[in-house]
């Protein structure tokens, strides 16, 4: 069984969710990895930086001589980290108040999805501009403004989801033999919900990691330590663009690539089991 | 006449020949043979009924007679109209004859016309197309072509939408469409399945008008033996995407050779019978057209079928009359048919039957 | 027409709540008084006192909040948006958006209309040809393009077209005219549209390849029309459904969502317009800015349901 969902999958899937991987290490174990110091000038007398790519600074250094690789790598850390919170953020919140709005119906349906539609209404970087100009621009309070804005989409989707498995006989039969709602909620519904909500956990993922760059290239993005979007903004100015390419380019092509990650592998996840949804 | 309009153009004679012409299409389980090796031939007024069950191929073989078939598919063999060869090196662009020479009407007229077009537009197409009609001029004929039909109110017609129109009336649409250019060959394919039986008869009557006046010639393809009895010049039974029996209409129900014809005429309810007779069907299903056994196509399921059907094809072939031919060892009226008769009579069971 | 009123007032209950989200947040997780006047609002000296006094006179800050938001709201309705926090002679917000808008718009309608003249043929096109190796090709491409991060293609677009081919200018001036400034656009339009086109063309070409295997579309061939016109003249129409929806809808959202093109190519709409208001917490501009916002998002979903109404004629009036 395992052998051909893993073949149905496809290999590219496979190779997305390895990168997928490797980046979160990388992440993860950045401070005892052999690179070089994101923090440090690695000055060169005589030369004046930005140094282009070599075998010393595989990504070259930016405007300060600081190694754009190691940089990239210690971005992804807050990247990543962003992006997980805000989706989990998302998905606890969204997710209970979309099954439960789902399965509940009536009055409690009908408040839940007018916020749900309110927050939706909302240009939603207008809001994560709102809030994060007006708290402060810790790690913390970005997370959770972009899982704020993840509530809304989340929730609508298990909303939909739950209803459309909640008419499903084996609920009819789970109840017929007297199990309770929360029982129902737990046991029937919630492992079915789970599955579509697995691929919507790296779309959105995708998604949070754009935003936070996005918020980055206003300059609302964390005040401390870098993101991506930081690291891209740093190196989009016209001169910046003009002499050293690389500064800009190096992160957006790791950003690129784990986003095209996530987007491929939360696809494949859902056409997979819309298929099996078909077949039921 | 513009040259537009006598290019193609047959007037008497001798309208169609086609020449073992069979048509493949390539699938994922292999190559699947709807039409084998069909023969048959056409003149200009002349009406050729193909009779089958659905998987006869009696649909594929007119869609590959016009030419109207899915990149998936390949014909051989030789299909004449008038004197130009349609299949092979020199075959002429189709577009040029569709519309304009042959035309086709189609089974089930709520999807088979624009949902989002308008009736008037529809029906000047070809026209404008094929005979470079302005569009005041192909206006007024689309509302001659609806009168044609016998549509009351055409002047209102024309702007109206498919799904503003009864069943009926579509397919009238559909057939004042097929006939706006005036052609000479015209495809009917189940042109009557999808309406009601009251409207079936006028449909009919209608096409068989058109006919008489145009001197056109019809190929009618359906599964209802009662469609063509009164509606055809010859009669051509299709099984297994094989030509089993070929006469003219009245040879045809007075002389039937093959049992699969006979079987066919059987399974028509009769008003003469008794009410509550079991209606007789040929038990089995029709044959799998991808990898077909050897002998007769109907072996499997015919009461009259003995060890050589199973294991030589029979061929087509002529009885005294040339006009008539069909494909059987074994043929209504032959000893061993009446054999098997007698059998069958007394309770008795041939291997064969199912 | 009880289902248009009861759009209505879903309609306007959706902007009274959204309104009141709005003014909320600004008015409780920010400081208007420190922002009017700077240090000063904690000063004690008496001429600070003064000013403090007197801002909160001008700007109602005494009165409790739901007071202050009914007020703004009636404002708001008879076209007074007030006045801009904390700028010298105070100029009416409604100049300010009545400046920045017309740019805004040319950027969302420049960018739209670039989007389908790159989806529609692009859609023709691959719905051709589809499963063949070009049609396999631009499916891989559209993937890129719409997981893209927009500020990421903006850097790109703004390297290989400003810089390396230098066909576009990067600094822009106010006084320039208006086909300067149409000119201008069309690089941060191009940015918006790309991926838009990405999706338009996807949603598209599958509409395209269903509605080609309708028989309708056999019946048009049988008639003699060719495959080219079939496709142009049969085939889109009924195919554009989804695509006017998603078309529609996405205007509303772009309108919103332009904020970081603005940004990043500096044109003067009101995207940048309400970044730099939060950024100086000036409350007038940004409720202003974000009521048009949703007004015009929520308006335009709206009409986008008329016109689907209006042009496929089996849906009943």
């Amino acid at each position: 069984m395992t052998d051909t969902i893993e073949k149905r999958l496809g290999t590219l899937f496979w190779v997305a969710v390895g990168w997928l991987a490797v980046i979160s290490l990388l992440a993860i174990f950045a401070p005892l990895l052999p690179i070089k110091d994101p923090d440090a000038y690695y000055l060169v007398k005589g030369v004046r930086p930005p140094y282009s790519p070599s075998g010393t600074h595989w990504f070259g250094t930016d405007q300060d001589a600081r190694d754009m690789f190691a940089r990239t790598i210690y971005g992804a850390r807050v990247s990543l980290v962003i992006g997980f919170v805000a989706i989990a953020f998302g998905m606890l919140v969204g997710g209970t108040a979309g099954i439960i709005a789902g399965y509940l119906r009536g009055r409690t349906d009908k408040l839940i999805s007018f916020i749900f539609i309110v927050f939706l209404s909302f240009p939603s970087l207008v809001l994560a501009i709102l809030i994060t100009a007006l708290l402060d621009r810790g790690l913390v309070t970005i997370a959770l403004t972009l899982g704020v804005l993840a509530v809304a989409p989340v929730g609508r989707l298990a909303r939909a989801s739950t209803l459309s498995f909640a008419e499903r006989e084996f609920v009819t039969a789970a109840r017929a033999i007297g199990a309770g709602d929360r029982r129902i909620i737990i046991r029937e519904l919630l492992p079915n919900v789970v599955v579509p909500m697995g691929a919507l956990a790296l779309l959105g993922m995708a998604v949070a990691i754009v935003a936070e760059g996005g918020l980055a290239f206003l300059g609302l993005s964390v005040e401390k330590g870098s993101t991506w979007g930081k690291l891209i903004l740093f190196g989009a100015g016209s001169r910046e663009l003009e002499k050293s390419p690389w500064i800009a380019f190096g992160p957006i092509i790791i950003l690129f690539i784990t986003v095209l990650a996530l987007n491929y592998a939360g696809d494949r996840i859902r056409s997979y089991f819309d298929v099996k949804e078909i077949g039921l | 006449m513009s040259g537009l309009q006598t290019e193609g153009r047959v007037d008497t004679g001798r309208i169609l020949t086609v020449e073992s012409l069979s048509t493949t299409f390539a699938t994922e389980r292999g190559p699947v043979r709807a039409v084998d090796d069909v023969s048959l031939t056409l003149d200009r007024g002349q009406s050729l009924g193909i009779v089958g069950e659905s998987g006869s191929g009696k649909t594929v073989l007119s869609r590959s007679i016009m030419g109207l078939l899915p990149s998936t598919a390949r014909r051989e063999g030789s299909i004449r109209f008038g004197d130009q060869e349609l299949l092979g090196p020199g075959a002429p662009d189709m577009s040029r004859l569709w519309g304009r020479e042959m035309s086709m009407v189609f089974q089930n007229p709520m999807v088979s016309l624009n949902p989002v077009m308008r009736i008037g537009e529809q029906i000047a197409e070809p026209l404008r197309i094929h005979l470079g009609m302005s569009r005041r001029d192909a206006r007024s004929t689309a509302i001659r072509l609806l009168r044609d039909v016998r549509i009351p109110e055409p002047e209102r017609r024309i702007n109206q939408y498919p799904h503003e129109l009864s069943g009926g009336m579509r397919q009238r649409v559909m057939i004042s469409i097929a006939l706006a250019c005036g052609p000479s060959l015209l495809f009917a394919d189940e042109p009557t399945t999808a309406l009601d039986v009251t409207v079936q008869a006028q449909i009919l009557d209608l096409i068989a008008e058109q006919r008489a006046e145009r001197n056109m010639s019809v190929i009618l393809v359906t599964h209802d033996l009662g469609v063509v009895a009164g509606h055809t010049d010859v009669i051509a039974v299709m099984y297994g995407g094989r030509l089993v029996e070929i006469a003219p209409t009245a040879t045809l129900f007075a002389d039937m050779r093959m049992p699969y014809t006979e079987a066919l005429l059987a399974s028509i309810p009769r008003l003469d019978q008794p009410s509550h007779t079991r209606l007789t069907t040929i038990p089995g299903r029709p044959p799998e057209l991808i990898d077909p056994p050897p002998g007769c196509p109907f072996a499997p399921r015919c009461a009259y079928a003995r060890d050589r059907c199973r294991e030589e094809r029979p061929p087509l072939s002529p009885t005294q009359d040339p006009t008539h031919s069909y494909a059987c060892w074994f043929p209504v009226g032959s000893p061993e048919y009446l054999e098997t008769r007698e059998q069958l009579a007394a309770g008795l069971t041939i291997g064969g039957r199912p | 027409m009880n289902y248009w009123v009861q759009r209505l007032t879903a309609s306007v209950m959706l902007l009274l709540a959204v309104s009141m989200l709005t003014f909320g947040a600004m008015n409780l997780l920010g400081d208007p008084l420190f922002n009017i006047l700077g240090p000063a609002a904690a000063d004690t000296k008496p001429e600070s006192l003064e000013k403090v006094a007197a801002a909160k006179e001008l700007y109602h800050l005494d009165r409790p909040l739901p007071e202050r938001y009914v007020r703004w709201l009636g404002d708001m309705v008879t076209g007074d948006f007030g006045v801009q926090f904390g700028s010298t002679g105070q100029p009416p917000v409604s100049n300010l958006i009545a400046e920045r808008f017309p740019r805004s718009l040319t950027l969302i309608v420049m960018a739209q209309l670039l989007a389908s003249m790159i989806a529609i043929p692009w859609a023709l096109i691959t719905a051709a040809r589809a499963n063949r190796p070009a049609d396999r090709v631009s499916t891989i491409n559209s993937f890129l393009l719409i997981a893209m991060p927009n500020f990421a293609l903006a850097v790109i677009l703004k390297y290989i077209f400003g810089i390396k081919l230098g066909w576009f200018p990067l600094t822009f001036k106010a006084t320039d005219p208006w086909l300067t400034r149409i000119y201008q656009t069309f690089l941060p339009a191009l940015t918006i549209a790309l991926p838009a086109a990405a999706v338009y063309q996807r949603l598209l070409r599958t509409d395209l390849i269903t509605t080609l295997q309708e028989d309708f579309i056999l019946m048009a061939r049988s008639k003699g029309v060719s495959r080219r016109r079939v496709l142009l003249r049969h085939a889109l129409r009924p195919s554009l459904f989804s695509f006017i929806t998603v078309f529609g809808i996405n205007t509303g959202a772009l309108i919103g969502g332009s904020l970081i093109v603005e940004s990043i190519f500096r044109i003067p709409g009101l995207g940048s317009a309400i970044v730099e208001a939060i950024l100086r917490e000036d409350f007038p501009i940004v409720l202003a800015i974000v009521m048009i916002i949703t007004t015009a998002f929520v308006l335009v979903n709206v009409v986008v349901d008329i016109v689907y109404t209006l042009i496929d004629p089996r849906v009943k009036r």
